[in-house]
This record gives structure tokens, C-alpha cells and sequence, in this order.
């Protein structure tokens, strides 16, 4: 009893100190205004021009695929929701991120405070310039549910907030794995870009749209569609891919999970083998 | 280093000769620093390829046809434009630096610009010859093994003209370089110049083709940028190597490339001039 007690005190301990990190970070975003609402705007812009480049060229061919642009909007909204929020929250562990700390020797000295790893990398890269982006793929979110002729219910709406929660752990592990590689190689890990800015990509379009290798190795190699493209199918009311039945769309909130916590065991062998650079 | 200063040497006599060299060996060396890391290069190219891959899916799935049915066009476009099209995106993101370029910004915001002044050359042409070979290195490490990996895999076309294609892609490449430059030099008078350069490369992508053909854009879209630099620093290359343009069209595309070059070189140096002039170095 008092064990489980002091558990429940140190996450609410864990808790405070991330929210802390936070604050000192968002703080230390907001001396330079002008040059904080630029770099906001701009990055939003990076989304708002790739969605508009797509949204403009549809009209001419009437559709991706059997797909309107508010069944597509709905689709693109959704990964890139998911990801914005997720960036907001793994940052820290992007592979560029983690890579330079390690190669500067502060990583080090994250290993020296009595506050968890897991906890001080999470609150190591909070960009607050990432939020106007999050705000439009909400936007387009919103566009893509009422445009697609969904009528949402209150299951409905439950999906799509799993989804979007599976997203965030999705490829907040995938960022994780990022992360823990480079404990061994600094070279190789633009690799995962593939897989991470790739599959944000790759979900963002109807998955039969790819050749049948592609769409099922992000079916059961990676769960990636699980996340967007079979919610999306089931609230279209579409069927599923490959015979599987309606009601594996409801795996999201599960298929996220489960690749993040695998990847945080990979991080617990990655910590243990690092040995620091020595600088 | 050698090399620099036996090269450098003939300059110092001063003829037009001896700077000319100076600018080659200038080029030379942005060249060969682009082969400094072949594993890097090796899983961008991977990485491009990967992307390519995606995009021709979505652009053929908007032709409505798998990779073995021709369809009809598109305006004016075959599937098979849209592949090629697809590669030649990829081929030229290193080269024409489309993803963005920071280092003369960054040059001028860490204080190290002082160094290209005491240089005997102009800065301009200076970081111009620099970027060339940069251009270059980038074109031979990632550009072309991924024209041949488009060519067998997605039977991505060569140049319908290859001849003006090359002159339309170097002309692509130095109205680039001078948008980029322009961007980079607000540096000189904004903290802020990293935003500023991510807004400049965002609407460049649009803009110049990158995302979409502009073909395919509704028509007042095509319309408005046919006034700005943008389409010159892809678009026409592209309409040159699918022999879209041909004849008198082609030529007076290359003149368009090469007036917004002029004009835009012509900025780089006002702002330049500008620049320099307030220009503070904190001193060690």
C-alpha cells in the first residue's frame, strides 16, 4: 500500500518536473517575439503549401482514386495531427536531437541528475513554434469532417480521438527507436526518416493507392494502418483490406501502445550499452 | 590548402585570366566537399527515392491508372509525364538546394563573412563559383544515380532536347542560387533570417513546381506566378526536358530564366552593397 502510494507520488513528482521543463523552455521561446511568429507562421506554412498544392490540383482530375477532397482531408488532417502533437511531445528523442546531444556530451550530464532520463529527454525540445502547425491540421481535420458526409456519433468521435492518441505513441516510438540508434551509430539513422517523415507521408493519401508490398508491410510490419487509414474506412463505412473485419479499425488506441512500448525497451538496452563520446 | 594558394597565386598577378582560375578552383573545391560523406549521401538517396516512390503513387493514382496503363492526359500531361516529372523533383533537390540553404547566412550572422572580404574576389561571384560546385557535386552524388534508378525502375523519360535542357537546368540553378543568396541576406539586417529563409522556401516549393506541376494548377494560379522568379527555378527545366516547349517556346523560356537570374543577381548585389555597409563585426 505504501509502495503503491510513494509510485503514485513520484509520477505526480515526474510530472511536475516535465511540466517545469516545459515552462523554462516556453519561456525561453518567447524572449525573441518576432523571430518566434515567423519561424511559427512558417513552419504551419510548410503544411498549409503541401496540402494547397494537393487541394488545388484535385479539382482537374475529380478525385484521388475514388477519394473527394474531404475524404482525403479527413485522412491528412488526421496523420498530420497526430504527428504535430507528437513532435510537440517526442521531439527530444528525434534522431538529429538526441544525436547532437550525445555528440556534445550533454547527454552525458542528462545521465548525472537525479531525474529520470525518459522524462528530462521529453522535456528537452518543446517547440512551441509547432503549434500554429498542429492548429492547421486541425483545421483540415475539421474540413475533412464535415466535407466527407460522415455523420458523426459519439463512437464515432471516440475513434477518431483513439486515433489520434495511437498516432501520438505510434510514432512516438518510431522517434524513440530514432533516438536509441544513434546510442550506436551516428551515420545510419537517417534511415528512419523513412519510416517516420515517410510513413506521416505515406498515411496521408488512401493506402490502396500503393503498390500492394508497400501498403502491406504498413499494415503488418509497421501498424501504420491501423492508426488512419482503417479508422478512416470504417467511418467512411468502406470495408477493411484483406477481409479483415470492421471491427480492427477500433485497434488503433492499441497498435500505437504497443509500438512505443516496445521501443522504450529498446531504449532501456540502448541507455545501459551508451558509454558517452568521451568529451 | 595547396592548392588554393598555388591557384591563387596567378590571381595575385591580376589578369582576368588568374581570376577566372581562382573562381575554378574555387568551384572545384565546393565540388569535391560533397563526396566527403558517401554513406550520408548513400541513405539520402535511399530516403529521395523512397519519397519519389510516394508521390508517383499519388500522381498516378490521380491519372486513375496503375503503372502499366498510359490514360489519357491531363493537361496535356501522359501518366508517364508525371513519372518523369516525379524524378526529375527528386534529382534536383540537392542540387538547386530546394529543401533551403543557410550557409551565407550563417556566415553573416557568426561574423565569419569578414573572412570572404579580406578574399582578393568579389563576394558575390565568389560564393556564386562556391555554390556552383556545390550544385555540381550534389547533381553527381545524388542526382544522377537517382536519374538512373527513375530511368530502370519507373522508366522516367531522358531529355526530349538535351541541349537546351542543360542550359535551362543551369539557368535553373543560378536563378535559384540568386533567390537564395537575396533570401540569406537578410541576415545582415534580421536576427530573425532563419524564419524568413523557412517562409522563402516554402512558397518556393509551391512556386516553382516542386510540389505539383504547375500545370495541373487551376488557371489564375499558373497566371500569377508566371509574374515571379519561381517557375525559372524548376518548372521550365521540366516543361524543357518533356518536350513540352520546343523551338521558339524553349528559347524564349530560357530568356525568361535568364532575365529573372540577371534581375535577381542584380537585388543580391544592392542588398549586398546595403548590407556591408552596416554591417558589425564583434571583434576578438
Amino acid at each position: 500500500m505504501g509502495r503503491g502510494r510513494n509510485r503514485l507520488g513520484s509520477a505526480g513528482h515526474h510530472l511536475r518536473l516535465y511540466f517545469l521543463l516545459l515552462r523554462a523552455q516556453a519561456r525561453s521561446q518567447g524572449v525573441y517575439r518576432t523571430s518566434f511568429a515567423l519561424d511559427a507562421l512558417a513552419t504551419a506554412l510548410i503544411t498549409a503549401t503541401e496540402f494547397a498544392a494537393f487541394a488545388l490540383v484535385l479539382p482537374r482530375f475529380g478525385g484521388l482514386g475514388g477519394w473527394t477532397l474531404g475524404e482525403v482531408a479527413l485522412l491528412y488532417g488526421l496523420a498530420e495531427l497526430g504527428f504535430v502533437l507528437m513532435d510537440l511531445l517526442f521531439g527530444g528523442f528525434d534522431a538529429p536531437n538526441l544525436s547532437a546531444q550525445i555528440r556534445s556530451g550533454s547527454f552525458s550530464t542528462l545521465l548525472l541528475r537525479p531525474a529520470p532520463l525518459p522524462v528530462q529527454v521529453l522535456g528537452s525540445d518543446f517547440a512551441l513554434r509547432r503549434f500554429p502547425r498542429a492548429l492547421l491540421a486541425a483545421g483540415i481535420l475539421a474540413y475533412g469532417m464535415t466535407q466527407s458526409g460522415v455523420v458523426w456519433t459519439a463512437w464515432g468521435l471516440g475513434l477518431l480521438a483513439g486515433s489520434i492518441l495511437g498516432l501520438i505513441a505510434f510514432f512516438g516510438g518510431l522517434f524513440v527507436v530514432g533516438g536509441t540508434l544513434t546510442f550506436w551509430t551516428v551515420e545510419s539513422v537517417e534511415a528512419m526518416n523513412v519510416v517516420t517523415y515517410g510513413g506521416r507521408s505515406l498515411i496521408s493519401y488512401p493506402m490502396d493507392i500503393y503498390g500492394e508490398w508497400l501498403r502491406r508491410a504498413f499494415t503488418y510490419l509497421l501498424p501504420a494502418a491501423f492508426l488512419s487509414y482503417f479508422p478512416v474506412l470504417h467511418l467512411l463505412g468502406r470495408p477493411l483490406p484483406d477481409g479483415l473485419p470492421g471491427w480492427a479499425a477500433y485497434l488503433a488506441p492499441m497498435a500505437g501502445p504497443l509500438v512505443l512500448g516496445a521501443a522504450a525497451l529498446l531504449w532501456r538496452v540502448g541507455v545501459r550499452h551508451y558509454q558517452g563520446t568521451g568529451s | 590548402m595547396n592548392t588554393v594558394r598555388a591557384a591563387a597565386s596567378p590571381s595575385s598577378r591580376g589578369g582576368p585570366a588568374g581570376t577566372a582560375a581562382l573562381y575554378a578552383v574555387t568551384a572545384r573545391l565546393g565540388f569535391r566537399r560533397q563526396f566527403a560523406y558517401p554513406q550520408a549521401a548513400l541513405w539520402g538517396l535511399i530516403t529521395n527515392f523512397f519519397f519519389g516512390a510516394l508521390r508517383i503513387a499519388v500522381l498516378l493514382a490521380l491519372f486513375g491508372t496503375r503503372p502499366t496503363g498510359p490514360g489519357t492526359p491531363v493537361a496535356g500531361w501522359t501518366a508517364s509525364d508525371a513519372v518523369t516529372y516525379v524524378g526529375l523533383t527528386q534529382i534536383f533537390i540537392g542540387a538547386f538546394s530546394l529543401f533551403g540553404w543557410t550557409d551565407f547566412m550563417r556566415a553573416v550572422h557568426r561574423g565569419e563573412v569578414v573572412t570572404d572580404l579580406l578574399r582578393p574576389t568579389p563576394l558575390l561571384p565568389f560564393w556564386a563559383a562556391q555554390d556552383a560546385g556545390r550544385a555540381a557535386g550534389q547533381f553527381v552524388v545524388r542526382g544522377l544515380p537517382m536519374l538512373v534508378l527513375f530511368v530502370l525502375v519507373w522508366a522516367a523519360r531522358l531529355p526530349a532536347q538535351p541541349l537546351l535542357t542543360l542550359f535551362s537546368v543551369v539557368l535553373a540553378w543560378a536563378c535559384g542560387f540568386a533567390f537564395r543568396f537575396l533570401v540569406n541576406c537578410a541576415a545582415f539586417w534580421s536576427p530573425d533570417a532563419v524564419g524568413i529563409g523557412r517562409f522563402a522556401w516554402a512558397v518556393q516549393g509551391l512556386g516553382c513546381g516542386f510540389l505539383m506541376p504547375l500545370a495541373f494548377f487551376p488557371a489564375w494560379v499558373g497566371a500569377a506566378l508566371a509574374w515571379t522568379p519561381f517557375p525559372a527555378m524548376l518548372n521550365t527545366v521540366v516543361t524543357l526536358w518533356l518536350g513540352q516547349k520546343t523551338g521558339a517556346a524553349a528559347w524564349a523560356a530560357l530568356a525568361g530564366q535568364l532575365g529573372w537570374t540577371l534581375g535577381l543577381l542584380a537585388l543580391c548585389a544592392l542588398a549586398l552593397a546595403r548590407g556591408l555597409r552596416r554591417l558589425e563585426v564583434a571583434g576578438g
